[in-house]
């Protein structure tokens, strides 16, 4: 089938809220590998981002008649916005679950993690990301953030957004996305100094 | 001047930062696993189910909660009611009472003060002939 005969998002938006399930299926299709990069940024386990995909795309098919009705955005931002809401608001959860929480390094994994920085910080930026393959210790380290300063950061620094499309994504204020990623890179400092 | 090297070092340990933020985002093998897991399609469509069939129950919950609120609240209503019903009643009779200077310490009472406020309220009598009423029992109890 050439492209352009394929039925649009909004089409097919419209296909489902009259009862077509298959069109769902199609959205489902269409858009899933960009659900689950998003939550790649935020969790490295498959069945962290697997739930992540799962409650996307529900709580979209239940808000489909929401958008179907007045929303300015395309199907594919407003999923965006959601599947954001979705990591932020496991981001939080994770945080309450003191089983989940991987802030504490044992003397071996902080030992690594200063070897590893003190490298970084005398070398060039490719032999950095190269250097850091221990990523469970980086996640160890990103988790003592607040959600909120981990949502910023990660946008900012891993996807490349610039402080307008996070606060499009996340719904809040440029002025608040700006003093939140302030605070962030002065949270993380003072983690890293620990370890440096 | 003397801000420098916090500043240098702060911008090391940003660029620092920055680049563990991008190893712990750096799960594109994850995110693969993830998407081609079996049954995806079905375990979203199974959650959706779900999901519809709890705001259902919450619905239904709702109005049920709501009866149960109203099993419960009728009763405690009926016996407020009640309360205020006596009390009215009780408080209509007090200031009838009050009204014809008959209260149940006119009967019994044996106290002048007693006498003289009932006779004060039936008759409208002055103090006069309050006192001439009592000046003559006195005497008709003398003789």
């Amino acid at each position: 089938m050439h492209p352009s005969d394929e039925p649009t998002d909004d089409a097919l938006v419209t296909a489902t809220c009259a009862g077509d399930e298959a069109a769902f299926e199609q959205l489902f299709e269409r858009h899933r590998r960009r659900v689950a990069r998003i939550a790649s940024r935020f969790f490295a386990r498959p069945e962290q981002i697997e739930e992540i995909i799962q409650e996307s795309f529900t709580k979209a098919y239940l808000a489909l008649h929401s958008f179907a009705g007045a929303h300015a955005a395309s199907f594919s931002a407003w999923l965006a916005q959601i599947t954001v809401n979705a990591c932020y608001d496991e981001l939080r959860r994770m945080q309450r679950r003191p089983e989940q929480q991987l802030g504490e390094l044992n003397d071996a994994e902080a030992h690594a993690l200063s070897t590893q920085l003190q490298r970084t910080t005398n070398a060039s930026a490719s032999d950095v990301e190269s250097a850091l393959v221990a990523r469970d210790l980086a996640g160890k380290l990103l988790a003592r953030l607040a959600p909120d300063d981990r949502l910023v950061l990660t946008l900012l620094d891993a996807e490349g957004l610039s402080v307008a499309e996070i606060a499009q994504l996340t719904g809040w204020s440029g002025a608040k996305v700006k003093v939140r990623a302030h605070r962030a890179r002065a949270h993380l400092r003072r983690i890293l100094r620990k370890y440096l | 001047m003397f801000g420098r090297p916090d500043n240098t070092a702060d911008e090391q340990l940003d660029r620092t930062g920055q680049m563990l933020v991008r190893a712990a985002a750096d799960n594109d093998a994850a995110a693969e696993t993830a998407v081609n897991a079996p049954f995806l399609y079905a375990r979203v469509r199974a959650r959706i189910a779900t999901a519809q069939a709890a705001e259902r129950n919450e619905a239904d919950e709702g109005w049920l909660a709501l009866l149960g609120v109203a099993r419960r609240a009728v009763p405690a209503l009926t016996g407020v009611a009640a309360f205020v019903f006596a009390l009215m009643l009780w408080l209509a009779s007090g200031s009838t009472a009050t009204a014809n200077g008959f209260g149940d310490e006119a009967y019994y009472g044996t106290e002048t003060g007693v006498e003289r406020t009932v006779l004060a309220s039936r008759d409208n009598l002055s103090g006069d002939e309050v006192l001439s009423i009592i000046v003559d029992r006195e005497e008709r109890g003398q003789r």
